[in-house]
């Protein structure tokens, strides 16, 4: 029975409390109500209000109380709401969980899962539809992971919870209930968080993406392949901190063509990083400019439908982009 | 919930006096030689601070020990300290040997961070000693944290959280105490209003008199205490801590006290009056209680010279200890980032070798 990638957060979520009792949930309306977009459904019955702890109104003490008990031993996956409402924990994020290992000489370490929804495209206006995950995928100590697709939903948050570091998950909340998957089933069952993945192979030009972006980077690999007979390689990141240079290198030594998707805006984004990796190691291997789809540089993704259409990057903006890097 | 505000210290000492005293005559010596040994800690600090021996800031709680000691005596190697920047003595209170204790001032490889922090700012994961980062309160929420921790994990370890009445004025501050009133967390807030927030002075920090007083807020008991009276400290941090190991949940101590010298070292705090100064010297905590074990017979002025001379030599050793220890590696630069090992990826990048050549 195909699986939807909110399901598999889940149930992702539910094994590794059975698994481990000293993993624990916290965040806001996660117990009762079971999350604003219902990943934590059920979970609040099975495993009682000292493990789904339904926090206060405080995205600081969220993050930071979970980080002193990680320190302790216990293995907390927090969420947070939206990660437009991230900042209060920015403190706990950046300045503590992200150097806490480092400022102790490795004598003190904070294992924590955050649950980060994010993305638009849902008409949620200026502070229900950001992405961010820059301001992370910046800080050294954090490892920031962005599952495309439902098995990574459920592997890479496994993953992230049985990690000797802080993870920040961020997950789009359009691919909650639009996607769907097979899932091997079981404990065993997780994921690397370390590698990209080629999602589709091709020889002619490198498609990198991340998140949500990957099911419209599929998609316009497809109808430029149909409309040029020219074959695009799709990689989905995965993992944004640290970057899997490799993978896109490799890919880039072979189509000697890059363009890089992606819904955050687009100054200092990921694409900035990717573009100068590949022109500090791989210059010769270019044979076009590097393009970038990315959204404007505005403050956030304006609510009304004509702009929030303008803002996101979508497939017609990435195929324009591919015939551009192809006809180069 | 009965929140009490403003048990008088000296009603605290008197009691302790009169006969049926909770406090053993060991203890109160304790009290003391604790006491005078941070002093001459942190004046030994501020001396090779001064002769430029090590790098970096430093910031003594030189006036405000009796606060300090007070809280952090009885502490458990299990139990958990979170620092803020003027704690370096807790790590001594709770036991962190001398030697790297210095070589955390020097920045050496002895230090337990390696090198990494700034050199007040020291943590000790043996005994539970949070390494603070320098976010003013962001240690409470640390501490909070490691609190729900000892709750779920069923254990009687506690958690006792310092602070500077300039920290109160933060959003993160309240959401620890609050967070830890919700959930009867086993954790003792110990507050050191010591007037001043390097030169904003306690008027523009807070509207209120007492700091105990925003405890009500949160559901559980405030006290203020008279901070430069060391047995009035231990009295209350006594009692917060038995109720955070048995379950009652957190108690918030003011702890109403005084900085001698600068924020840091670098500050000559020209912003506060002399006489302001002078007048929280003649309260230093440390001669009031020699004045107190003088009455009740159990201060010798042979005992505190003997102290002087072997802690100092102690002293002495550490900092040689410290000054001989060897420097850090600059490639350890990039350790600890992660529970992986980056040097390579960071190395390969300095290289650059031509792996992706066309
Ligand atoms: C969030 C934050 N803001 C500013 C500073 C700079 N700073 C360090 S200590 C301090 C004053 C702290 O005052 P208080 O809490 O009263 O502690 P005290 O220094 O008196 O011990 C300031 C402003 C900081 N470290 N962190
Ligand atoms: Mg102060």
């Amino acid at each position: 029975m195909p699986v939807s990638y909110i399901e598999a957060i889940r149930t992702g979520l539910a094994e590794e409390m059975r698994r481990d009792e000293r993993v624990y949930l916290i965040g806001e309306d996660i117990g009762v109500d079971g999350g604003a977009f219902k990943a934590t459904q059920g979970l609040i019955e099975e495993f009682g209000p000292q493990r789904v702890i339904d926090s206060p109104l405080a995205e600081g003490v969220i993050v930071s109380s979970s980080i002193g008990a990680a320190m302790m031993g216990m293995r907390p996956v927090a969420e947070i709401q939206f990660v437009d409402f991230i900042t209060p924990a920015m403190d706990a994020i950046t300045q503590q969980a992200a150097k806490l290992r480092y400022r102790s000489a490795g004598t003190q370490t904070c294992p924590l899962t955050v649950r980060v929804c994010y993305g638009g495209g849902t008409g949620g206006g200026l502070y229900h539809s950001q992405t961010n995950t820059t301001w992370f995928a910046h800080e050294p100590g954090l490892i920031v992971v962005a599952p495309a697709t439902v098995a990574d939903a459920k592997g890479m948050l496994k993953a992230s919870i049985r990690q000797d570091d802080p993870v920040l998950y961020f997950e789009h909340k359009r691919l909650y209930r639009t996607i769907k998957e097979d899932l091997p089933e079981g404990n065993d069952f997780i994921a690397d968080l370390f590698h990209a993945a080629v999602r589709r192979e091709g020889k002619d030009a490198t498609l990198v993406t991340y998140g949500y972006m990957l099911q419209v980077a599929l998609q316009a690999a497809e109808k430029v392949g149909q409309e040029t007979g020219a074959t695009i390689e799709v990689i989905d990141l995965r993992v944004l901190n640290p970057l899997d240079r490799d993978t896109i290198l490799n890919s880039v030594a072979k189509t000697n063509r890059l363009c890089i998707l992606q819904e955050d805006h687009r100054t200092l984004g990921i694409g900035s990083e990717i573009s100068a990796i590949v022109a500090e190691d791989a210059f010769d291997c270019l044979d076009a400019p590097i393009l970038r789809v990315a959204a404007p540089d505005v403050p956030a993704i304006p609510a009304a439908e004509p702009m929030e259409q303008f803002y996101m990057p979508n497939v017609e903006k990435t195929c324009a982009a591919l015939h551009k890097l192809l006809q180069y | 919930m009965a929140t009490k505000v403003k048990e008088s210290a000296a009603v605290a000492t008197a009691s302790s006096k009169n006969g049926g005293s909770l406090i053993s005559d060991d203890k109160l010596k304790q009290l003391y030689a604790t006491m005078l040994k941070c002093r001459l800690l942190e004046e030994k600090a501020l001396g090779l601070k001064k002769m430029a021996r090590f790098k970096g800031n430093y910031y003594a709680a030189v006036g405000q020990e009796a606060a300090v000691v007070g809280a952090a005596i009885d502490l458990r190697p299990e139990d958990a300290v979170a620092p803020s920047h003027r704690d370096f003595i807790t790590n001594f209170i709770k036991g962190v040997p001398l030697d790297a204790m210095f070589s955390q001032l020097y920045g050496r490889v002895t230090s337990p961070d390696k090198g990494r922090c700034a050199p007040a700012h020291c943590g000790y994961a043996p005994l539970n000693i949070i390494t603070p980062s320098s976010t003013i309160a962001a240690q409470l929420n640390i501490g909070t944290g490691i609190a729900l921790a000892n709750k779920m994990l069923k254990n009687d370890n506690i958690v006792v959280a310092f602070s500077g009445d300039g920290s109160t004025s933060l959003g993160f501050w309240h959401e620890a105490l609050n967070f830890s009133g919700v959930h009867d967390l086993p954790i003792v807030f110990v507050c050191q209003n010591n007037l001043w927030a390097e030169s904003v002075p306690l008027r523009l920090q807070t509207k209120v008199e007492d700091i105990s007083l925003k405890a009500q807020a949160y559901g559980f008991p405030g006290i203020t205490v008279d901070g430069n009276d060391v047995v009035a400290m231990y009295r209350v941090a006594h009692e917060a801590i038995q109720r955070a190991r048995n379950g009652g949940g957190p108690t918030l101590i003011e702890a109403k006290t005084y900085r001698w010298y600068g924020h840091s070292s670098i500050d000559p705090a020209k912003y506060r009056a002399p006489e302001e100064v002078e007048e929280w010297k003649a309260k230093d905590p440390i001669a009031a209680m020699e004045r107190y074990l003088t009455q009740r017979n159990l201060f010798t002025p042979a005992w505190k010279q003997q102290m002087n001379e072997s802690f100092g030599k102690e002293l002495d050793e550490a900092v040689d200890f410290a000054e001989k220890s060897p420097q850090v590696e600059p490639i350890e630069c990039l350790d600890h980032v992660y529970s992986f090992d980056i040097r390579g990826r960071e190395l390969d990048r300095k290289t650059r070798t031509p792996k992706y050549q066309k």
